[in-house]
């Protein structure tokens, strides 16, 4: 390894600043090759995609082989349901990993010397990992619609994606993974600790809301439609499915789609809001 | 350039930097000493923004640093050798960051091949020596061509030859015309590096000056004389400011006057002399008694026979008492 050399000469120091230019465009670029440049990023991404697949299939496997007992026409949609629940867990840490993965190793302090106003570190790394996740989440949904309908089809356990209830159903799942792994991405950048950040989130996802219907206390369970997963999941469902829904539960408030993914939408922003006012504040 | 005016730092009771001014002035090397707790890091840290001044402003190349749109191109920083994910490769390491200011492959290239990474460049960082990391470090402040480096413990973890070429790298480029500010605890490369220096202990500056002045203003004056008549000689050099030791029959060290004195006092009194040398104090010997009162972290003294330089070892407990 020869290291003796030293840099050969170069322009004037006192030269006028290079073209070289911190932007929100240089950022994003940046943020892009961090993303992409750590294994975590692969093995969260492969997981959730095998995932929503593999769910898909199999619940609709188990569909198509249920007694038929209550006479009730099945609905292929139906097969995703699970996807509400295992579908951002995965994303949850990539989410959360992306941002504390930086505070734990150092890196942080490279990435605020680089950028020093700060925020705009956070606003490029959630729009990166936001733009990701989507893209992601929503070809392993309609690659999981195909197989439905390639290996099912003949049974009738196909989606039409041709009507646009259905479509949003569908593209609520791959908006509703996304926009968790920017709450778990939040939590993290408030939290600064990989452990701690991705507890919390999954905490919130899993117990909370086994929690909120277990114990028998009215409050809890008028609370519960607002729970961050609760309310976002509403868009994964079509206006039929959340109509059968508050049928069934009179007593509650039951959230339309986008007023639930407004509600979820909404913890993203405050929680990220929190986030970026400590990152301006805290010494890194 | 960089300009420090009143900085303070902090951290609840506890002040590490208090109401500190001073100026890293371009086209030489600034040296930055002090112990450990001295408040180096944290005076460097705030320079570059990453901790926030409770008091005082610090300016680099006439700005606060977080106001310059291309601070990489600014200042070139190594705060810590590990401000890096341990799961990225060194070179996609020093491509997000160059990324930020839009500076293509070809300087990250150009930095790995200057600091000796090439080899592992493909390597995740997490497996790195210390060496190898200090080396990325460096990578990361040539990023940018920056006017300005600040370098934190550069040769920390280096082998000589790595040692000798950050010692030749920040030479040329204050000689540039850029500001390069460094700390170390290595006195003697520091005395081969540094042009000016700037001494802080216990959040405040003991004293700043070029190197030369640094040194003959904390180290007394010492003569080495020997004598055939060298009992004769102490006599007729006894005064209240000069302290005379004698290591041997015939051999004199007096400490508190010149050699020109010495050789007076000598002719005056007809004694013949065999050997009269000036010595001039080390850097580490300026150092050691400008901070001792400002050691933070003492280390317990080494039992007799144990060897330490420059005499610490007998001063430490006095020190301890000091500092209390």
């Amino acid at each position: 390894m020869s290291t003796t050399t030293v840099a050969p000469a170069r322009a004037e120091v006192t030269r006028p600043t290079t073209t070289h230019k911190l932007s929100f465009g240089h950022l994003l670029k940046s943020e892009w090759i961090k993303f992409w440049s750590v294994r975590s990023t692969i093995w969260t991404l492969a997981i959730t995609a095998v995932a929503l697949v593999g769910f898909t299939v199999l619940l609709t496997l188990a569909m198509v082989n249920a007694p038929d007992d209550a006479g009730a026409p099945t609905n292929p949609l139906d097969a995703f349901g699970l996807n509400v629940y295992l579908g951002p867990l995965a994303v949850a840490v990539l989410g959360a990993l992306s941002i504390t993965g930086e505070y734990t190793t150092g890196m942080i302090r490279s990435s605020l010397t680089a950028e020093p106003r700060r925020t705009p570190v956070l606003w490029a790394k959630a729009l990166v990992l936001f733009v990701v996740v989507f893209v992601v989440s929503a070809a392993s949904i309609a690659v999981a619609a195909l197989l439905q309908a390639a290996i099912f089809g003949g049974d009738g356990m196909t989606v039409d994606v041709y009507d646009s209830q259905t479509l949003r159903a569908l593209t609520g799942y791959a908006l509703y993974i996304s926009m968790i792994g920017l709450l778990s991405f939040a939590l993290g950048a408030l939290m600064r600790h990989s452990a701690a950040a991705i507890a919390t989130v999954l905490g919130a996802l899993l117990i909370l809301p086994i929690m909120f219907s277990a114990i028998p206390w009215e409050p809890l369970h008028k609370i519960m439609p607002f729970l961050p997963n609760v309310a976002g999941a509403q868009v994964t469902q079509t206006n039929d499915q959340i109509a059968a829904m508050a049928a069934a539960q009179p007593d509650v408030i039951t959230l339309s789609a986008w007023a639930g993914f407004g509600v979820l939408a909404a913890y993203v922003v405050v929680v990220l809001a929190a986030a970026a006012v400590l990152l301006k504040r805290r010494d890194a | 350039m960089i300009e420090a005016q009143g900085l303070t730092k902090k951290y609840g009771a506890k002040t590490a930097v208090d109401g500190i001014s001073f100026t890293v002035q371009p086209g030489k090397v600034t040296g930055f000493l002090g112990p450990n707790g001295a408040g180096k890091s944290t005076t460097m840290r705030m320079i570059v923004g990453l901790d926030r001044p409770t008091a005082g402003t610090v300016t680099v190349n006439g700005r606060p640093y977080a106001q310059h749109r291309s601070p990489l191109t600014e200042v070139g920083a190594l705060l810590e050798a590990k401000a890096v994910h341990t799961g990225r490769s060194a070179k996609n390491h020093l491509r997000a960051l160059a990324a930020t200011h839009g500076i293509g492959d070809k300087r990250v290239n150009e930095v790995i091949d200057m600091t000796g990474l090439h080899d592992v460049s493909k390597r995740r960082v997490g497996g790195f020596s210390l060496g190898m990391g200090q080396r990325l470090g460096i990578a990361v402040a040539l990023l940018g061509d920056p006017r300005t480096l600040i370098l934190d413990e550069p040769v920390n973890g280096l082998d000589p030859e790595g040692v000798l070429w950050v010692r030749n790298l920040v030479k040329y480029l204050a000689s540039e015309g850029r500001t390069v500010f460094l700390s170390s605890h290595l006195m003697s490369e520091m005395a081969l590096t540094a042009d000016h220096l700037v001494v802080i202990g216990r959040g405040r500056i003991i004293t700043d000056g070029p190197v030369d002045q640094v040194i003959a203003a904390a180290t007394r004056a010492t003569v080495k004389v020997r004598s055939p008549q060298a009992s004769q000689l102490a006599e007729l050099l006894a005064a209240p400011d000069v302290t005379i030791t004698s290591a041997e029959p015939g051999l004199l060290e007096v400490h508190g006057a010149t050699s020109e004195a010495v050789g007076e006092v000598a002719a005056a009194g007809r004694i013949v002399l065999h050997e009269l040398t000036p010595i001039t104090g080390s850097l580490e010997e300026a150092y050691m008694s400008l901070t001792q009162d400002a050691v933070e972290y003492h280390s317990a003294a080494v039992p007799a026979g144990g060897h330490t330089s420059a005499g610490t070892d007998a001063a430490a407990p006095t020190h301890e008492e000091n500092a209390r």
